[in-house]
């Protein structure tokens, strides 16, 4: 006589054991669960002023993700996950001076970037009293780009299960081999390391309140640059440092919850940058949550940043036009509807991001042409059983 | 709200240094004698004094802890397996409000008594240290076991501390 | 002095914070009041802009990389 899971138990059964101070012990999930998610990411097209000639079009991808959790005899929980993406479109290949001296993008191959990648990590967790351990595995593959990763992370709770101290590892091994590397005298083989720690305090303020702060530091090796780019030239190292701070508050009389998630940033190439992000989840109904999201995120440029490439400079010296290492600042603003039917839930997200050196919190010296926005749409569905 | 904040460190202040001295109970112990009204309105009020020379199983639940809510049809059948030789099992609800543990029994009916304390006071007074906690008590009046959290393979060693503690 | 005292009144405030009761957790225990309340979400907005901005890393360790970026 197994009886469906009742809905509440659904809810609670993948988000109680991420949270600190809910059971003495920690608990693997009660119940299996499948999720999958759908989305179509799309860039807006460059103008022709921004571009002179050729593609205006940029990128246009399509997400599939997949998750499975299930709980593994008493103690344990098996994790595993799996996504695939299709992706069309062109990106910057390099950047010159326009007839105005202001520096204007040359799109890559006048046919276009034609890609996917595949990607697939499976874990697991040991929930003991006071905690929970595991690590994971994964493999992700392009055509031109191959990473081989491991993570592990431990989390131990103290203080009445008030206080919880995460540590997590990763590490991430990968190859570069771009496409046509004869014909436009690209790099042929190059690899490039990461390995990262971080470590986590959180601590339930009172009980509608809790904060966490973290501290992640991550040094990469290897080849850095962009092979796709006419004139990329980075440092074969990087390492990089962030502080982050989350707020989860539940305010009763409104029956909703803010998440507030606040993130500084620097490395060694010369980036710092802002992150804040802020979610209103508002129960509309037992079984309707509605999700405002807003996020701001700027950034000062890199040390080697360039909006005009100088062809004469060296390749020792390092030269980037890459827009993701300028000074800008971007707003996104996003919407979900959750929906709950008992096993089942389904998530409907929109989401537009706008880059731009106007929302800049650091001083732009060299603004990029190249800044992207996007608009991206998400299904999501989940089924516990 | 800056009053009410202070008050609430306070508050805690003062509940820490009570619940440091109240010591949770432990098995051996003397059962503390609750008395609470049911969870229905129309019921009447359990007390554990109304249960004299039972086996008593007090377990502390709510709508939002994952496990309680997998324990309760197996505390279910283990009711209706032995409620004939003795058995009553206590189900005390610490959902505020009422209403979330109301709504989960609707989905989820269930055969034992079940107890609301919205406040905490008999939680308090067990000094339950985690939820699910759930306390065996003999005809004697005894804590015979005291077990902390819950998955459904525990049931095997409840129910064998049930049977061994059952009334003559 | 000044770091003595810095050091009692955060474990006071620590104490008079720490004193949610196991059952008085059932608003913490809401899946908006996760850290993580939607993994695969979370998962897809941190490769959108690990491939969009030159900042990554936060919460927890990085974990495999892309040809994205």
């Amino acid at each position: 006589m197994k009886k469906p899971a009742s809905r509440s138990l659904i809810a609670l059964s993948t988000s109680a054991l991420a949270l600190p101070g809910i059971a003495e012990a920690d608990t693997p999930p009660l119940t299996s669960s499948l999720s999958y998610k759908i989305s179509n990411y799309q860039e807006d097209e460059l103008s022709r002023e921004q571009v002179p000639f050729g593609e205006l079009e940029r990128y246009d991808i399509d997400v599939h993700q997949f998750q499975f959790i299930s709980p593994l005899g008493r103690d344990y929980a098996l994790f595993i996950n799996a996504n695939h993406e299709n992706m069309s479109g062109a990106s910057p290949w390099f950047s010159t001076a326009g007839t105005n001296g202001q520096p204007v993008i040359n799109m890559s191959g006048a046919s276009g970037i034609y890609d996917s990648r595949s990607e697939v990590s499976i874990g697991a967790r040991y929930y003991g009293t006071r905690g929970n351990i595991g690590g994971a595995i994964g493999y992700s593959e392009e055509n031109d780009y191959r990473a081989k990763y491991v993570s592990m992370s431990g989390s131990r709770n103290f203080n009445n299960d008030l206080t919880t101290l995460t540590v997590s590892l990763s590490h991430s091994d990968d190859s570069i081999f771009p496409s046509d590397a004869e014909r436009f005298n690209r790099v042929r083989h190059e690899n490039k390391r990461a390995s990262s720690v971080a470590v986590s305090l959180s601590q339930v303020l009172n009980p509608v309140a809790s904060f966490q702060t973290a501290l992640s530091l991550t040094g990469q090796s290897g080849f850095l640059s962009d092979p796709y780019k006419l004139q990329d030239s980075r440092p074969d190292g990087k390492t990089q440092i962030a502080f982050a701070n989350s707020l989860r508050y539940f305010f009763i009389e409104a029956d909703g919850a803010l998440q507030s998630d606040y993130r500084y940033y620097r490395d060694d190439f010369g980036v710092r940058s802002h992150t804040l992000d802020l979610s209103w989840f508002q129960n509309v109904t037992r079984s309707l949550k509605i999700v405002p999201m807003l996020r701001y995120y700027s950034q000062t440029a890199a040390d080697f940043y360039t909006n005009i490439d100088d062809f004469l400079k060296p390749l020792s010296e390092s030269q980037s036009s890459d827009y993701r290492l300028s000074a800008f600042g971007a707003v996104s603003g996003g919407l979900s509807v959750v929906a709950d039917f008992g096993g089942w839930s389904a998530t409907l997200t929109a989401e537009r991001y706008v880059a731009n050196e106007k929302y800049s919190a650091f001083t732009v010296d060299q603004p990029s042409p190249g800044l992207v926005q996007f608009t991206r749409l998400s299904l999501g569905v989940n089924y516990s059983f | 709200m800056m009053n009410k904040g202070f008050m609430m460190i306070g508050l805690g202040l003062v509940t820490s240094t009570l619940v440091g001295i109240a010591h949770a109970v432990e098995e051996g112990d003397p059962a503390p004698d609750f008395a609470l009204p049911s969870i229905y309105a129309d019921q009447p009020a359990i007390a554990l004094a109304d249960m004299p020379g039972k086996t008593v199983y007090v377990d502390f639940w709510a709508s939002w802890c994952a496990p309680c809510l997998t324990s309760l049809p197996l505390y279910n059948d283990l009711y209706n397996k032995y409620r004939d030789q003795g058995l009553e099992v206590v189900a005390i609800n610490v959902d505020n409000p009422i209403e979330d543990g109301l709504d989960f029994l609707l989905d989820t009916p269930l055969d034992f008594l079940i107890p609301s304390d919205p406040e905490g006071d008999m939680a308090t007074q067990f000094s339950v240290i985690g939820m699910p906690s759930s306390y065996l008590i003999g005809p004697d009046g005894e804590v015979k076991l005291v077990h902390m959290g819950f998955r459904p393979t525990d049931m095997e060693m409840i129910e064998a501390a049930i049977v061994a503690n059952l009334p003559d | 002095m000044i770091r003595l005292m810095a050091v009692l009144i955060t474990l006071g405030v620590l104490t008079g914070c720490s004193q949610v009761q196991p059952w008085e957790r059932g608003y913490l225990a809401k899946q908006e009041m996760a850290w993580d309340s939607d993994p695969l979400e979370r998962a897809l907005n941190d490769h959108i802009f690990f491939s969009k901005e030159a900042s990554s890393g936060g919460n927890i360790a990085a974990g495999g990389g892309c040809g994205c970026n």
